[in-house]
């Protein structure tokens, strides 16, 4: 037994160093649990294969907070990860860190960034520059049961395009008793920043951030009391069922609890198997009155890191192209539903017949390209963004579960969010 | 015991030394050191700003919030968790047949980490697919949607807490019941007692100095290790109705990454909870009577 142990390890560290004499190590850290972490490891093992000068030693480290926490601590110990995926809600934080090698530095001609699909790469821009590869993108859009709507009498071709057309259909589905509720939502503090770029409406101040670091939010505004009065009203007309803060909500959808759920597109693969119904998908309803803009992408993306070797930058930019060829992303939009991230692959989906079979998949990407590109419709950038989601996502609950007046939720957490935006800005300002 | 050597005890104490000064003394200190500081998540830049930090949290509706409700769940599981665990150990010390089995029921959930016990009652209890929601709205038409109603998530919790801690508060009753003497029973029976007057007069002076005991424990587990518990059922939602203090303090530090103001929340935390246990050892003590 003792022998075959310390055969085993002698085995081991020999193969540890022949590696090392032959190959450069990279390690990328990331938050994708489940389903996704095949798909992710799959891609990972292929590209070892591919490329035996180089070695990807991908793990799974957590939820996003908690991925993004082990990396700065990791950081500061001197030993980081070479690539790291990190939220949305954290990209200024890696913009501010001092401790990125930003992707467009890496790029010596070998990618188009022009050729991405323009509103994911815009998000991950700052000031005309690429920070981070786009990896896993997403957008809200809103999910229906067909079967539902046909049992309350509607045209299950025909779902809600407004605030208003949601509600009554909403009052018809509940009053008819197809289903208990009309709609819920996921994610309900991400969907309230949807609707602000949706509607051409700047989230916070210095072109949401994008000029310059934004000091002022401008969630209580007319647009934004008027976004939460709306929803507060559907909930006490139990027409909006309360759904819980990330994906709590897709289940009692799945099980028929209510017909309709605004939920990120990343579900759709999931929603899509597990569905005993007819699933449909359409673009965000809308608050006529205000003007076009786009919804927002979501997800993630990946940083490299410093204190990597040259040979680790080399590497760790040959596994980002790597991640972005057509056929790569091509696996990652099907393994997962995610956004693929170029033009060129939405085109190979489009000339191989993808979106004729799975025209739910199609719905986003329609919603992202018909939007208007406006400086309020790329996506807010804030310091702290984690805090101001949470501040948000409370100010919300409190009006739709315990009926706080939306002006003074929103003024509340208005004046919370100033307050950490002024304290980042102390810490990062000239 | 005298040693040969007087450099050996030195030796001998110094690994389990030097763990405590590294994992417990040094943090703490840092954690003083922090509270001063408005600190970057990379750590890379941090400003000295005093006590901004404190005074901040004192007119943090959110952190006032916090303590409202971390002292509520604390009555909470203290009152009702010790009141009920004494009930069933005063049933479960009688000689009633098959009582060994009894006691390990009750004694059981003790042996599960809070995070585990969180688990099981969010999966009861979970508003879609949980048996007893499901059970409840096919019986009564009602429903339990602790993610839509703040007053049912804080019970929720609070039910959870004590249930996991009844089990331990019954093995310390039981041990102080048994350890009564059965003469002073019997000769309160005699002088005509009846079981409640000797409950009241003999039982529960006896058992005072256990009470005691358990009431600290329990508020130091309501105070400090419900982490687990809160983070797989409500997360601190809907709104702020469950965050209590050690859940707050993880939002801000680990997700949030404001270490200078985490910092200050565990030192508030610290200095909260010797307040609690001054004033319990103050008052508490005069009634406790040891043998």
């Amino acid at each position: 037994m003792k022998r075959w142990l310390l055969g085993l390890a002698l085995a081991g560290m020999l193969g540890v160093l022949a590696g090392a004499l032959a190959q450069t190590e990279i390690t990328f850290w990331h938050a994708m649990s489940g389903s996704r972490q095949e798909v992710v490891n799959n891609l990972v093992e292929a590209f070892n294969t591919e490329f035996p000068e180089y070695e990807v030693n991908a793990e799974f480290t957590g939820s996003y907070a908690e991925t993004l926490t082990k990396a700065i601590a990791a950081y500061r110990a001197g030993s980081p990860p070479t690539i790291v995926q990190v939220y949305e809600v954290g990209t200024q934080t890696m913009l501010d860190s001092d401790a990125i090698v930003p992707v467009y530095t890496l790029n010596q001609g070998e990618v188009d960034f022009g050729s991405f699909v323009q509103p994911i790469l815009k998000y991950y821009s700052y000031q005309g520059e690429l920070y981070s590869m786009p990896f896993n993108s997403s957008t809200a859009m809103l999910y229906y049961n067909k079967d539902v709507f046909r049992e309350a009498g509607l045209d299950p071709n025909r779902p809600p395009r407004t605030f208003d057309e949601l509600y009554e259909m909403g009052l018809r589905i509940v009053e008819s008793g197809a289903a208990k509720g009309g709609v819920s939502f996921g994610w309900p503090a991400w969907i309230f920043e949807q609707m602000f770029a949706y509607h051409n409406q700047f989230y916070a101040n210095n072109d949401n951030g994008r000029s310059g670091l934004a000091t002022e939010a401008f969630i209580n505004s007319d647009f934004g009391v008027q976004v939460l009065g709306e929803w507060q009203k559907w909930t006490q007309d139990g027409v909006l069922v309360y759904g819980g803060r990330e994906y709590s909500a897709n289940d009692p959808f799945l099980a028929g609890d209510f017909a309709m759920l605004v939920q990120s597109t990343s579900s759709l693969g999931g929603i899509l198997r597990k569905a005993d119904f007819e699933v449909g998908t359409t673009f965000l309803p809308r608050l006529p009155g205000y003007p076009s803009g786009n919804s927002v992408i979501g997800g993630g993306s990946l940083w490299v890191m410093k204190g990597a070797s040259d040979e680790q930058l080399e590497a760790a930019w040959a596994f980002l192209q790597y991640l972005g060829r057509i056929d790569n992303t091509i696996a990652w939009h099907k393994g997962t539903g995610y956004f693929p991230a170029t033009n060129e692959a939405v085109l190979t989906l489009l000339n191989e017949g993808w979106f004729a079979g799975e025209p739910n998949a199609l719905t986003a990407f329609m919603q992202i390209l018909t939007g208007v590109d406006t400086p309020a419709a790329r996506g807010v950038l804030l310091g702290n963004f984690v805090q101001i989601r949470d501040i948000v996502g409370a100010a919300i609950e409190e009006a739709v579960t315990q009926n706080r007046d939306p002006q003074e939720a929103l003024d509340k957490a208005a004046q919370e969010v100033n307050r950490v935006l002024s304290e980042y800005s102390e810490l990062f300002g000239q | 015991m005298q040693f040969k050597n007087k450099w050996l005890p030195y030796i001998l104490l110094s690994p389990s030394l030097i763990i405590i000064l590294i994992f417990l003394i040094y943090p703490s200190i840092d954690t003083f050191r922090l509270a001063f500081y408005r600190v970057a998540p990379f750590g890379d830049r941090r400003i000295f700003i005093g006590f901004q930090n404190y005074l901040r949290l004192l007119q943090d509706p959110d952190y006032l919030n916090a303590i409202v409700i971390s002292i509520a769940f604390t009555a909470f599981v203290v009152i009702v968790g010790l009141t009920l665990s004494l009930a069933i150990a005063v049933l479960a010390n009688q000689r009633l047949p098959g009582f060994a089995i009894y006691r390990t029921f009750f004694i059981w959930p003790y042996a599960l980490s809070p995070a585990i016990a969180g688990i099981v009652w969010a999966f009861f209890f979970d508003p879609n697919v949980g048996p007893i929601p499901r059970l409840l709205a096919n019986q009564f038409g009602t429903s339990l949607n602790w993610r839509a109603d703040a007053t049912l998530a804080f019970f929720l919790i609070a039910t959870a807490a004590t249930w996991k801690q009844l089990g331990y508060n019954i093995v310390f009753f039981l041990a102080s019941l048994q350890s009564i003497p059965k003469e002073l029973l019997e000769a309160a029976a005699i002088d005509g007692a009846g079981p409640p007057v000797r409950f009241r007069r003999i039982v529960f002076p006896l058992i005072s100095p256990m009470t005691f005991f358990l009431v600290i424990t329990n508020t130091l587990f309501a105070f400090f290790e419900t982490f687990g518990l809160l983070h797989v059922t409500t997360q601190g939602g809907p709104g702020r109705a469950t965050e209590l203090l050690i859940y707050k303090l993880y939002r801000d530090g680990f997700e949030s990454l404001r270490s200078g103001y985490a910092s200050a929340q565990s030192i508030m935390l610290f200095i909260l909870v010797a307040l609690i246990t001054i004033l319990q050892f103050r008052y508490a003590q005069r009634r406790v009577f040891y043998q």
